[in-house]
Formats: C-alpha cells, sequence, structure tokens
C-alpha cells in the first residue's frame, strides 16, 4: 500500500546552480549595483539629514497642528504631540529618524514605481493577469528568502533594508490603484469619452480623481506594511527601532523590547492616522 | 444564504481546531535538545541524537529558537539537553550552573576562536585572482586603525566600517568595548550585522568580490572551513580586562549541558554526554564536508562518527560502541 502514499518520483532541483548564478551575477554587476547602493544611499542619507536637521519640537508642533487640522478637536492634536514627545522622552528620537527615513525612502519608491504599474494593470487585462502572481508572491514569499540574496547583491545595512521593505509594502499601492481603476463607473467613463475625450484624458481626468479615496487607502496600507518590515530589516544591520528590538529581545530584556516596541507602534499609529487623515481632507475636497 | 455560509465555516474552524489538540507529553525515553539556529549545535544534536537512538534506545526531538529562548525553555525544562554551549555568550550561565539550575556535564570542545577577520588576500594579495595586497601590514586588530579608507563604509562614505557582533550577543558588547577603548569611534562605525546569517552573507559577498572586510566571525563553522580569513591579533587574553574589552577572545568553552533533574532520570545517558568530547577542527571538518557534499545533518552526523570512529570507545561501553557501529553499516 506504500504506493499510496509516496510521491512516484523525487525532482532533484540543482539548488547549487541558483545560489551560484546569484554569487556570480552580484560579482560581474557590481558597476550598476554599486550605482543603485551609491544612490540609495544618498536618497537615505539627504532624508535622514533633512530629519536630523529639523529640531524635535518642531515636529512635534507639526504633528499637533495636523491632528488638530484634522480632527478640529484641539485634544487629538495633544494627543499625538504627547506621543510622538514620549519617543524622544524615553531616548530614542534619533532611533526613531533613522527608521522614519528606511520607512519614507520605502514609501517614496514603492509609490513611484506602484502606481503606474497600478495604472497600466487597471487598463490592460493581460498586464494584470501577469502581474497578479507577481504580486501574490511578493507578499507571501517568506521575507528572510529574499534578504539574503538582497545581502549578496546590495550589503548589508539600510540599502537592502529598503529595497526588500519595497518588495513587501509595494503591493497594496498596486493592487488598490488598480482596483479603485476598475471601480469607477463604466457611465462615466463613456460620458468622458463621447465628450471626446482620448482614453488617456479619460484616464488622468476623470478616472484616477475618481478613484483617488482608494489609491490613497493603497498608500496608507503601504505606509503601513513598510513600518511592519522595521524589525525584519534591522536583521539586515539596519539601524534604527527595529535594531534597539532585536537586541533587547535577543538578551530577553523584555521591558526595553517593550519600550522600543512600543515607540514603533507609536510611529505607525500616527503615520496611520496622519495619513489617513489626509485623505479623507481630499475627499471632503473632490 | 451568506450567514449560513459564514456559519458553516465557523463550525469547520472549530472542528479543525478540535481536531489538532496536541497530543499528550511524550514518555520518558524521549530527549528534547536545543537546536540554537546554527549548523555545528545541528551537528552535534545529530552526532548524540543517532548514539541515543542506537545505544540507548532513546528517541529524540530537537526544538527550535534562539539562543536567549531556547536557553529560558532549558531553565524550565521544557529542553533536555544543549550540546554545544557557548558558555561566554550567555552572560546567566555561571551562575545557573553554581546554584544547580542547570547541570554542566562537560566540555564539547574548548580549541575554538573568535575575534575580528579579515581575509587573507587583502594582506597577502592573492595572484590567482589578480588581487594586490592592500594591507600588507596589517597583523593586529589595533593596525585597522591605520586602514579606515579601506574599508570604507558606504553609508558613511567618510569612515571605515567594522563589522561587529550579532545583536544579544555577548560578544556584541565585549566588541563595542573594544572598538571605544581603542579610540576607533573617530573614524570608524562599529556595524551590527542583525543576525548571523546576514553577516555571513556579507563576508561570502566581500569575498567573491575581492574585496576588503573586516568582521568578527568565530570557528568552528563551515565558513570559516571554505574561506581563507586569517584572524587579527590582539592583545593576550586576561580573564578581567577581556570583558573590558582589551584582550582577544581566550577559548571560550563550548560545554555539554542537562536541565536540572536529568541525571537521575538518565543516568547512562548522562554518563555517555559527561564523555561526550570532540574538537573544533573535527567539528569544521564535519560541516565542510556537509557543505561540499550537500548532505542533510543526519548523514553528515553518520558521516562524523565513521571519520572519528575511535571516539566512539572513549564515549561509549563496549557494548554500546558496538551498537552504534553495527547502525553505521
Amino acid at each position: 500500500m506504500n504506493w499510496l502514499y509516496q510521491f512516484p518520483f523525487k525532482l532533484n532541483i540543482d539548488t547549487a546552480a541558483i545560489d551560484d548564478a546569484v554569487r556570480s551575477f552580484a560579482v560581474n554587476n557590481e558597476a550598476i549595483l554599486q550605482f543603485m547602493r551609491r544612490g540609495l544611499n544618498g536618497l537615505l542619507s539627504s532624508i535622514h539629514s533633512t530629519l536630523d536637521f529639523i529640531p524635535w519640537w518642531i515636529l512635534v508642533i507639526v504633528v499637533f497642528v495636523l491632528g488638530f487640522l484634522q480632527t478640529k478637536k484641539i485634544k487629538t492634536g495633544i494627543v499625538y504631540a504627547v506621543m510622538l514627545f514620549s519617543i524622544g522622552a524615553v531616548g530614542l528620537w534619533p532611533l526613531m529618524l533613522l527608521t522614519l527615513s528606511i520607512v519614507i525612502a520605502s514609501v517614496a519608491i514603492s509609490l513611484l514605481l506602484g502606481f503606474p504599474i497600478g495604472v497600466l494593470i487597471s487598463m490592460n487585462d493581460r498586464a494584470s493577469s501577469i502581474v497578479r502572481p507577481i504580486l501574490d508572491t511578493m507578499q507571501t514569499m517568506p521575507v528572510f528568502v529574499y534578504l539574503i540574496p538582497a545581502v549578496l547583491l546590495f550589503g548589508l545595512g539600510r540599502v537592502p533594508a529598503v529595497m526588500a521593505t519595497t518588495i513587501y509594502a509595494i503591493v497594496p499601492i498596486v493592487r488598490l490603484t488598480n482596483l479603485g481603476i476598475r471601480q469607477v463607473n463604466e457611465e462615466v467613463v463613456e460620458a468622458a469619452k463621447s465628450f471626446g475625450s482620448t482614453r488617456i484624458q479619460a484616464m488622468v481626468k476623470v478616472q484616477i480623481p475618481q478613484a483617488f479615496a482608494t489609491i490613497m487607502a493603497g498608500l496608507n496600507q503601504t505606509l503601513m506594511m513598510a513600518m511592519a518590515m522595521v524589525v525584519t530589516a534591522s536583521m539586515i544591520g539596519a539601524s534604527g527601532l527595529g535594531m534597539e528590538v532585536l537586541i533587547s529581545v535577543n538578551r530577553v530584556e523584555v521591558g526595553r523590547g517593550l519600550v522600543s516596541g512600543t515607540a514603533v507602534v507609536i510611529l505607525a499609529i500616527l503615520l496611520d492616522r496622519l495619513s489617513q487623515g489626509w485623505v479623507k481632507d481630499k475627499e471632503e475636497e473632490a | 444564504m451568506n450567514m449560513k455560509k459564514l456559519i458553516t465555516m465557523m463550525a469547520i474552524s472549530l472542528l479543525a481546531l478540535a481536531g489538532c489538540a496536541p497530543s499528550t507529553g511524550s514518555g520518558s525515553g524521549h530527549i528534547v535538545m536545543a537546536d540554537a539556529g546554527w549548523d555545528s549545535i545541528r551537528l552535534h544534536n545529530h552526532v548524540v541524537g543517532f548514539i541515543a537512538e542506537n545505544a540507548f534506545d532513546l528517541t529524540w526531538s530537537e526544538m527550535s529558537g534562539s539562543t536567549p529562548i531556547t536557553y529560558e525553555a532549558f531553565k524550565n525544562g521544557e529542553i533536555d539537553v544543549y550540546t554545544e554551549f557557548w558558555t561566554e555568550n550567555v552572560a546567566p550561565y555561571r551562575g545557573d550552573v553554581e546554584s544547580g539550575v542547570i547541570l554542566e556535564l562537560g566540555v564539547n570542545f574548548n580549541d575554538n576562536y573568535q575575534g575580528i577577520y579579515v581575509p587573507r588576500y587583502v594582506i597577502e594579495g592573492d595572484a590567482a585572482r589578480g588581487i594586490e595586497p592592500m594591507a600588507p601590514n596589517l597583523r593586529t586588530v589595533k593596525d585597522l586603525l591605520d586602514y579606515p579608507d579601506l574599508f570604507v563604509d558606504e553609508e558613511v562614505p567618510s569612515k571605515g566600517r567594522i563589522y561587529g557582533g550579532i545583536p544579544g550577543w555577548a560578544v556584541d558588547e565585549i566588541l563595542y568595548k573594544k572598538f571605544m577603548a581603542y579610540g576607533f569611534d573617530d573614524t570608524f562605525i562599529y556595524f551590527r550585522p542583525g543576525s548571523d546569517a546576514a553577516l555571513s552573507a556579507a563576508i561570502i559577498s566581500a569575498y567573491d568580490r575581492g574585496e576588503p572586510i573586516a568582521a568578527y566571525y568565530w570557528e568552528p563553522t563551515w565558513l570559516m572551513a571554505q574561506y581563507d580569513l586569517v584572524l587579527l591579533e590582539d592583545e593576550p587574553f586576561d580573564a578581567d580586562r577581556f570583558h573590558e574589552g582589551l584582550t582577544e577572545f581566550g577559548a571560550a568553552d563550548v560545554t555539554v549541558a542537562a536541565r536540572k533533574g536529568f541525571d537521575t532520570e538518565f543516568p547512562e545517558f548522562t554518563e555517555f554526554l559527561s564523555n561526550y568530547s570532540t574538537s573544533s577542527a573535527m567539528t569544521s571538518a564535519a560541516l565542510l564536508h556537509m557543505q561540499v557534499s550537500g548532505d542533510d545533518y543526519l548523514n553528515s552526523a553518520k558521516w562524523f562518527l565513521r571519520e572519528y570512529d575511535e571516539y566512539l570507545d572513549q564515549w561509549l561501553s563496549a557494548e554500546q560502541a558496538a551498537a552504534v557501529r553495527q547502525a553505521l553499516n
């Protein structure tokens, strides 16, 4: 009866060949990879030094004002400001800025790549059927599987961290851009076309504005997914709040882990609320 | 309709969960070994496990986790045996042995090395690969101070980068103290690699490209067996000054340890574990064999036992050793 339970044959995949391919790719394309590393490093450095240049109290005030403007409640503004202040008060401000610069860079890259891809696959079913399984793979592939190749290609530190974060976080912006545009009422699009709009004009002037709320929800999700990668990214040497969490967890220092973990949560909540509020404002305008 | 579907799905979930209720605890003849996450401990687990199965008629399994997590489980008695305990890396270990929370059974090996390594081609060049010597006078850790431009940190190009310890390992603190004490702070960045897999990948990637790298690493590991790296010299070892980061790493005691009460439950097996003693060189050889041949842990453990057959007589009684040999053939 064994044959009922056993596979009839076993394929031997030559995994060593894949290892060698990745590594020789890294060696042979050093010039391009170095160019990408330098570019990303430059981007990250400039984001970080800009954030670092702003005195802490200005950021706290900005968060207060944004919170107030969004909800029209002074209380909300104060809560947001106190939350941000408390990150600095426990001495995690510099680490938060490092984390924030990685998140900002990843979200910016996700938006710049993801939005056009989303628009493209909303217009073309063929492209959609190719891209969607890729998106599924990117979302479900265990992170460590591409983390280590990212290290082989880009070294350790914040550059591969941004790469890995982007792979994980770009998915919602693509998906929701696609969904938002496809959900726009056919008749509205037909109307625009009957007034002589070209396909591009209908897209830019009618479909994208109509889909704006959904696209922004995608951006918000992208932001949250990027925050979720913070600790994982520190496993390849990205310093910041994630590294602090990693160190405390590795030492079984529960208290220290809780403090730095809470700082991650606060940062995530602030980014979430502020970006969501911004979407609502835009919706009301529209 | 949708409500009905939802209720059906919830009922199925409930049934599935109930069906998967955990089976009751293992019998007395089962040993749980710690898999703290690196290759050599898994290899030793399989060697010890193979002997447990064939000479003592015990079953065994591994419980995986990071060092601190497995150590907590070990203290709570959920893990029975640690075959490769890096005593220097877990600060409370000595105290816990003295107070009897855990039992130190013997020394697995103590001829290991750790410290700051650079690839040999950095110092001597490599004619075959067309690499010129980059730092011919580099001998000691302090000499690195002369080469911040060579080991440049791409994130902060004005400084050099030294890859330090894995966050949370005891060596990380010691290395960081060394970094500060030797005055690296002005011209170098102390870079924490995040995980040992990431550190290995960084070294391999630099080695493949023939680039300079200065990184913490340790032996026995397959990486050290496969790549030609040089351990930089440091001040002679001194137990007190070592913890201030002022000396080289002494050979760390890597012990075999068991949970409290294990010796009374499994007296014969405990005796074998107390005798279980290998060496860093043997472990490296087996790890290299595993890396090159692609064998799994079990087959590498068998290779290990065949290769070092004479050790069976030191570890086991004649009868037990015969049982293991029979199982090997």
